[in-house]
């Protein structure tokens, strides 16, 4: 009962009882293998017979095919964040929605990018996730704005509006908003540090599930850099605060050979799994496998975190992260049933 | 305990006022004890079941075993006063 204070204990044993139950009931790898040898109705039928069934019978009317699909797994996403975070009492309440901010910044992202696009209000709202701290109601106030200009005006008092406003200018001039997403995402990740160390009890165990997240953030994207070949100046790319410094990382990225490379980065790494995985990735050819294999140590390793420290906010977060990758999961398989794409090489992409 | 001064009668009744505390002790604390175990299982019981109706029966089952505590207590306290 590591970082709970002892009036609060029994909330958190309910709250965190009540993630396991729900993370025993996500998709399990069998049901995965099955849908992969399944046609697009097939997959749909088989979602609609689990707890997506709402959505499914709800959207049915509005929406067919992949739409249908695509639309009833983020509503799904979005309402199970919300109940979550209504569910968790205190301090995880606290965690839970800090953690949650993400998805405002995918949000924002996505709005910015549809205003610049011109694309319709109800095109951009039905790839919208509104599982953070920004509603539907909030959203939609956003949708109706008529320029991206104005969205980030509309969001004066979040607190990523600073960032927002200092990088929209030079993403309006080049058109890429890559940069934006960046800095923001870095503003998230230095946030949730911030908040993991503001004294709130249960912190210390936030703080390492941050750090760990990060470096898995920064190995990924090490590894991406180097398909894409870049080996100038990444320091801009990576997110401090994680294990690795940002001239370590730096370091690393400069290395030409991978072999090499993946041996620097198992000198510095401790967590025996991580180390696993990295010999496991050396025999990997693409890109999206690294992705994938560094993905499931994440989750393996927050998996035993939060049974070393079963009442605080790991097994939240645990579940939160889960159901995610299930989500992204049964997207990837729609899509590429869509597209006719073979079952065998779907399996590469998914997160089972 | 035994004073030179205690009649025969005052060292029973010690004896059997001794015997009451021990009792006392035995069912109040393995009590607290139960009490402190099951508040921690019902917790989760009613999580579980909050989740899972179908798991009633089972979590009930496991919420009063902590149960078995106290039972020993007072098995304890009636050994001590009979």
């Amino acid at each position: 009962m590591a970082g709970i204070s002892g009036g609060l204990t029994t909330n958190y044993i309910y709250a965190c009882t009540r993630m396991r139950v729900r993370r025993s009931r996500l998709i399990p790898r069998e049901d995965y293998l099955r849908m992969l040898n399944m046609g697009l109705p097939e997959i749909t039928r088989f979602i609609g017979d689990t707890y997506y069934r709402p959505e499914i019978d709800e959207l049915g009317t509005s929406f067919s095919g992949i739409d249908l699909v695509e639309v009833a797994l983020s509503w799904n996403l979005a309402k199970e964040y919300q109940s979550i975070l209504e569910l968790v009492p205190g301090d995880l309440k606290y965690f839970t929605a800090s953690y949650l901010r993400r998805w405002d910044i995918q949000n924002i992202v996505t709005i910015l990018r549809g205003k610049v696009q011109e694309a319709r209000s109800g095109k951009i709202k039905e790839v919208l996730i509104p599982a953070g701290r920004l509603d539907k109601v909030a959203l939609d106030r956003l949708l109706a704005e008529e320029s991206p200009e104005r969205v980030v005006e509309a969001l004066k008092g979040e607190s990523i509006y600073p960032i927002l406003e200092r990088e929209l200018p030079g993403a309006m001039e080049s058109g890429s908003f890559a940069r934006l997403e960046n800095e923001l995402y870095k503003g998230y990740y230095a946030q949730l540090i911030a908040d993991a160390r503001a004294g709130i009890k249960g912190g210390k165990m936030f703080l390492r599930y941050v750090e760990l997240e990060i470096d898995i953030r920064n190995i990924q994207n090490l590894f991406r850099l180097r398909v894409g070949r870049i080996h100038e100046d990444v320091r801009e790319l990576m997110i401090p605060g994680g294990s690795f410094s940002i001239e370590e990382l730096q370091r690393l990225s400069g290395l030409e050979d991978r072999d090499e490379f993946i041996d620097a980065l198992k000198k510095q790494v401790k967590a025996l799994p991580l180390l696993n995985a990295l010999e496991a990735i050396r025999g990997k050819e693409h890109l999206h496998e690294i992705e994938v294999a560094l993905t499931r140590v994440q989750l393996d390793q927050m998996e035993r975190m939060s049974k070393r420290y079963p009442f605080t906010v790991l097994p939240v977060l645990v579940y939160l992260e889960e159901k995610k990758y299930e989500v992204a999961n049964l997207r990837a398989l729609a899509r590429g049933k869509e597209a006719n794409l073979p079952g065998e090489r779907l399996q590469g992409y998914l997160v089972m | 305990m035994v004073d030179v001064g205690m009649t025969l009668e005052m060292v029973e009744a010690s004896q059997m006022g001794m015997k009451a505390i021990g009792a006392a002790l035995a069912v109040g604390l393995t009590g607290i004890a139960s009490g402190i175990a099951e508040m921690t299982v019902g917790s989760a019981a009613v999580g579980a079941t909050a989740e899972n109706r179908d798991v009633f029966g089972l979590v009930l089952l496991l919420t009063v075993i902590p149960e078995t505590i106290v039972i020993f207590g007072l098995v304890v306290a009636l050994l001590l006063l009979f």
